[in-house]
């Protein structure tokens, strides 16, 4: 399980050991100009063109709908067993066949779904935040607290996630909200890195000087005009955790410790049909993949659009 | 530039590896033939046994019989089939059968020796290996279970050719005793060393057909005949079980020749695997074993701590509907009716608990006449919901499987079931001794052929706070007229009086319903039709019992 | 440069030991050192011995030092599951899953850069657009699902189709007794396989993206404006640059690996580390446990230090200080 790969900075970033040594000397390309109105404008112009993240938009936005509307759309029910019928291939009755339990395989996906795009989206949320207000926080006051956060990240760096996780999961318990809570504390690093580098650079603007000088308290300008030029880094890495993290769930379920019984997850019926290979019961198999596999990819895309349509300034545009 | 040297490096190494992919097999085949001919068996182990020391609470898992135990270390009584039951016969080690005297109500056994039984470095096994035996399973520490072996009183070792053992109080299971899957140790070897060092990495000494050329941890084990068996010569010059930690990737091993047998857990993935057929493949299924999955309710707890409760649960289950569903493509149909596996079937009545079967209407008769009422679909009674939990081992499909159908079954019933699985040390060694829950879906494991049903239902093996939580009986069965039948049929040598005994338990073990059978776990054998002299399986050694006998063509 | 190191290490002292206490902290309240005799009928007195031989009893501060002094001194400790000495247990793994690291961070950096590179040179290609979906798929497929078809087709079915007597990639473990050099390929293939796919399409993409960065930058327009053939300035000037961040991201990937490979070991029945956990978890094996987690991080630490060496040494700025 890998934690998500940190967008790639337009500049080599490294870790800098004393605050003003070592920092890059080439300016990282300042994104948004300094007035949010054009540069919104600007923003949605550039998505536009990115043809992959539109249609990776509406995908996910189709997904989530029906995966959230399950109640609606599933012609069955999750747990809606048929033993008489057992495991059988797709066909009209089911469009992705059955289990040996005879769940429609359909419904459950829709289900199973709900757990996953959760899982995602609250991992991606929950460490951002967190990752941003550390990051923000150590790379704005500098010195000891920088040091401090620093020391603190690091530490959570040097865990080995898998086993961490297990762990955790075992003590307290395996349901999905121990299961977001420390799938974020294992990846909101990545963030905090990011936002502190991108921070370090911005403080010294003219802008944030200026800022600083009438008086403005460091929250204020923090919130004002540090993050509102680091949004591209967060977007993206938030939407790189979100792959991740439903890609961490399955590998934790296919391990037996990620979504119990009865709950399922798209993680979870992939870890069930893992004896199905080459048998004539692999649709239980590929239909669950398919779906994470086309909801990391949508998500991927979308995360390098915003990352173009943020960035302007690097050769691909 | 380092660029190119590492660029040349990678080309390099690429290059060897598309070479290796792409030279076809049987080209490549002669150089290394690891599926070798000559009788060099391969066979699948679904797990690495821990240690290698069997009396310790490290060992207790069957590959540890299945590899190394049963082939290497002597015992008493082999367990034979003969018709359709299966019987204690005396081993080669045994010059004849062992005479059991009762006189002035000492039990005593003597152990007629052959004296031709040696050890592999040539040196005689004697009624002195006994004595070891037993000294170090009763006054041994971090012992498995020193159950019969902590009954004995002395073993007479002044003749070396005939042990005697005297027994402090009646012992009727003594047959289980130096043999199943303990064994009996060398004396002259161990006497005065760390039995628990010299043994748990694995031994090179042996009182059976093979000896244990090499286990490479992780890897495999590799047995090779003991020249100094007195025995017939095993047929096969090498045995090599590959240790395999994936079912699925074990089938296709299987499939792909990198193994000529394996013996795999009765598990879907497996089940499947069969029924979707093997080529050039033999398969069998035995019902007949030694293990019962079942419903193990707690007696103590509410809403299971009435009668009535637990019979109206027994009545929601569909068992036949579970057989099927887990089973039913090897062949194996109808459920376990006795909480006796099938190999005790002489002493215990195998229809005990036919009676109970899907019956909705009984279910609402129980419910209603123990003063329950069905509110909202479940039942209620005194403001309190049927709200139930079941725990089992996680990470086994099998046991999710039926978890999901009763969850289904119960709840049509008028019961809600959470299902709380927990890994097995947490399972076996916290919750079932602390009593810190209401259903339990596990297997009734018997290694031999002795009734012994005491240790799970008497009350005075009750886990409590009280003993340590030392207890087996997780069920907090306590039944008064059950317990002395239980202690007399682990004391009775009369087998006419034993028999009645141990069915009337049965009986009243069904009408109480403490636990309800589920399923028999077939034993799965698969072996490839080039291995010949697979016979049967066998309850306690597995596939294996006749490992001597196999041969590769 | 020596004092930026020296530096660095002193800093992971302090976090590597506070990640010590918190991982022993933590297992010591989520498992039990004497579950497996209470499975085993021990009586209660004998548990109660045990408790008192351990330690369990005394403040956990207490037994952290203890435990640290032991360590320290080599003495990891027996294993509860297997009673061997977690030192030979740990050895024997690590063994294992660093033949696998090796391999497959070998194979992975060739084609990352290759990739990478080629992406940059000829952005907007078809093969650029094919190796891009390519690496999505890679970052998107969970490890298991693709080391099990991986089998499927490239082992079991080339087998039955082509009625081979032996599969052409083996799947169990790392060698079968006896086999040579090919033996040994042909059975980390498919392992190398899985685990390079993990990896290199994050390396691949970040490569790509560098190496974009260096093309447009100053110093390579002014290389092509005075007439350096192309592909020198790519190779000689662009990629030295462009693969700096690379290797910050791959020493940090690579520390990571170490403890990270649990899924491809448990696929392909390799004996490593993370088979060493798993089994250790599923036994409540807390001795072995500590000790995996304590060696894992200090991989991570130990990587990450390099990864700050090897930035330093790659990129003359940094060395200025």
């Amino acid at each position: 399980m890998r934690p998500p790969t940190p967008a790639p900075p337009a500049v080599p970033e490294p870790e800098p050991v004393g605050p003003s040594e070592l920092l890059p000397s080439v300016e990282p390309p300042t994104a948004v100009e300094a007035q949010p109105g054009s540069a919104g404008q600007l923003f949605w112009r550039r998505l536009r063109r990115h043809r992959l993240a539109l249609i990776s938009i509406v995908v996910l936005a189709l997904l989530a709908i029906a995966c959230f509307g399950a109640g609606l759309f599933a012609p069955y029910g999750r747990d809606e067993q048929n033993l008489a019928l057992g495991a059988v291939g797709p066909s009209w009755q089911h469009w992705f066949g059955t289990d040996e339990l005879g769940r429609d395989q359909l419904s459950r996906l829709l289900y199973a779904g709900q757990i996953s795009l959760e899982i995602g989206l609250a991992v991606a949320l929950l460490s951002t935040l967190v990752g941003t207000v550390i990051g923000a926080v150590a790379g704005y006051l500098g010195r000891a607290t920088d040091q401090t956060l620093m020391r603190l990240t690091d530490l959570f760096l040097v865990v080995p996630a898998v086993a961490v996780l297990a762990i955790a999961l075992k003590k307290f318990g395996h349901d999905r909200f121990t299961i977001i809570w420390v799938l974020a504390a294992l990846f909101w690093m990545y963030v905090a890195r990011v936002v502190r580098a991108q921070v370090l650079s911005i403080k010294e603007q003219d802008y944030v000087e200026a800022a600083r000088a009438s008086g403005a308290s460091g929250a204020w300008i923090i919130v004002r005009h540090v993050l509102p030029n680091c949004v591209g880094p967060i977007v993206v890495n938030a939407t790189l955790s979100v792959a991740a993290a439903i890609v961490a769930e399955s590998t934790l379920s296919f391990l037996g410790f990620g979504i119990q019984i009865p709950a399922t997850s798209w993680g979870r019926m992939l870890a069930d049909a893992e004896g199905t290979v080459g048998t004539s019961q692999s649709y239980l198999l590929y239909f669950p993949g398919l779906a994470i596999l086309l909801t990391v990819l949508a998500v991927n895309f979308l995360g390098d659009g915003l990352r173009d349509a943020f960035d302007p300034q690097r050769g691909d545009a | 530039m380092h660029r190119w040297l590492r660029r040349a490096a990678g080309l390099g190494l690429s290059g060897c590896a598309l070479a290796a992919v792409l030279i076809p097999g049987p080209a490549a085949s002669g150089l290394a033939r690891r599926v070798a001919s000559g009788g060099e068996i391969v066979v699948g182990a679904e797990q690495e046994p821990d240690c290698a020391d069997w009396i310790a609470s490290c060992a207790g898992s069957s590959w540890g019989v299945f590899t190394m135990q049963e082939q290497t270390m002597p015992r008493v009584f082999d367990v034979v089939a003969r018709g359709r039951q299966w019987v204690y016969t005396p081993s080669l080690l045994m010059a004849g059968p062992p005479v059991l005297s009762t006189d002035g109500g000492t039990q005593v056994v003597r152990y007629p020796l052959n004296p031709r039984a040696v050890w592999s470095d040539g040196a005689p096994i004697t009624s002195t290996d006994f004595r070891y035996t037993w000294d170090q399973i009763a006054h041994g520490t971090d012992i498995f279970d020193r159950t019969g072996y902590d009954r004995i009183a002395s073993v007479d070792d002044s003749d070396p050719h005939t042990a005697v053992v005297t027994f402090r109080t009646s012992f009727a299971g003594w047959r289980q005793l130096f043999g199943g899957v303990y064994g009996i140790y060398p004396s002259h070897l161990l006497q005065g060393r760390d039995r628990d060092n010299a043994m748990k990495d694995g031994y090179s000494w042996s009182g059976g057909p093979f000896k244990v050329q090499a286990w490479d941890k992780g890897v495999d084990v590799v047995l090779v005949p003991n020249p100094a068996y007195w025995g017939p010569r095993p047929k096969a010059s090498k045995i090599t079980f590959k240790f395999l930690t994936d079912t699925a990737a074990e089938f296709q091993a299987f499939q792909g020749g990198e193994i000529n047998a394996a013996y795999p857990a009765p598990e879907p993935d497996a089940v499947r695997s069969i029924k979707a057929g093997l080529t050039d493949a033999s398969s069998l299924v035995n019902a007949d074993t030694g293990n019962i999955e079942g419903l193990w309710m707690n007696n103590a707890v509410f809403p299971l701590d009435s009668v009535a409760v637990r019979q109206a649960i027994a009545y929601s289950i569909d068992r036949n509907a579970i057989v099927r569903l887990l089973f039913g493509p090897l062949g194996v149909s109808g459920p376990s009716n006795s909480l006796n596996p099938p190999i005790l079937a002489p002493y215990s009545d195998q229809h005990a608990f036919a009676g109970y079967h899907l019956d909705l209407a009984k279910v609402r008769q129980l419910m209603t006449g123990d003063g329950w009422q069905r509110v909202g679909g479940l039942w209620q009674k005194n403001g309190r919901t049927a709200q139930l939990t079941i725990v089992s081992t996680a990470a086994d499909k099998r046991r999710e499987l039926t978890e999901q159908v009763l969850q289904a079954q119960l709840r049509r019933a008028g019961f809600a079931l959470t299902v709380q699985n927990r890994d097995a040390n947490t399972l076996f060694g916290q919750i079932l001794p602390a009593g810190s829950y209401q259903l339990g879906l596990y297997a009734g494991v018997a290694t031999d052929l002795d009734p012994g049903l005491c240790t799970v239902f008497c009350s005075s093996n009750i886990p409590t706070a009280a003993n340590g939580h030392s207890g087996s009986n997780y069920t907090r069965t306590s039944i008064p007229a059950l317990d002395p039948l239980l202690q007399q049929v682990d004391t009775d040598n009369n087998d006419a009086t034993r028999v009645q005994a141990s069915k009337a338990a049965d009986r009243i073990l069904a009408a109480q319903q403490v636990a309800l059978p589920i399923d028999p776990l077939p034993n799965i054998a698969i072996w490839s039709k080039r291995v010949s002299g697979v016979r049967g399986d066998n309850p306690v050694y597995g596939m294996f019992w006749n490992l001597s006998q196999w041969q590769l063509q | 440069m020596l004092n930026l190191v020296g530096r660095r290490a002193l800093y992971s002292v302090p976090v590597i030991l506070i990640a010590s206490f918190l991982t022993f902290a933590f297992v010591r309240a989520t498992f039990d050192p004497t579950a497996k005799l209470r499975q085993s009928r021990e009586s209660a007195s004998a548990i109660r011995a045990e408790r008192v031989r351990l330690g369990l009893n005394k403040p956990l501060v207490d037994q952290y030092g203890s435990w640290l002094g032991r360590f320290l001194r080599g003495d990891w400790g027996t294993s509860e599951r297997t009673h061997e000495a977690v030192t030979a247990q740990i050895g024997r793994a690590l063994g294992n899953t660093t033949q696998l690291v090796v391999w497959g961070v070998l194979v992975a950096a060739v084609i990352a850069v290759g990739i990478g590179v080629y992406s940059a040179l000829r952005q907007y290609s078809l093969l650029d657009y094919t190796f891009t979906g390519l690496t999505f798929l890679g970052l998107a497929l969970p490890p298991f699902w693709f080391g099990l078809i991986a089998i499927e087709f490239l082992a079991v079915g080339p087998k039955q189709w082509f009625h081979l007597s032996d599969p052409p990639l083996f799947f169990i473990g790392l060698h079968s007794g006896g086999g040579g050099i090919l033996d040994y390929a042909r059975h980390l293939v498919l392992p190398v396989m899985t685990l390079t796919v993990q990896i290199v399409a994050g390396w691949s993409r970040y490569q790509r993206s560098s190496m974009l960065d260096v093309m447009s930058s100053g110093y390579i327009r002014t290389a092509r404006a005075k007439g350096v053939p192309r592909r020198r300035v790519v190779l000689r000037h662009g990629l030295r640059n462009a693969l700096v961040p690379l290797v910050t991201v791959m020493a940090l990937d690579i520390g990571a690996l170490f403890g990270g490979l649990i899924i491809t070991e448990k696929i392909f029945s390799v004996p490593g580390m993370g088979k060493l956990f798993i089994d250790s978890l599923l036994a409540g094996d807390a001795t072995t446990l500590t000790a995996w987690l304590v060696v894992t991080a200090a991989f991570i630490v130990a990587f990450n230090l390099l990864a700050d060496v090897a930035y330093g040494w790659l990129d003359p700025r940094v060395r200025v200080a």
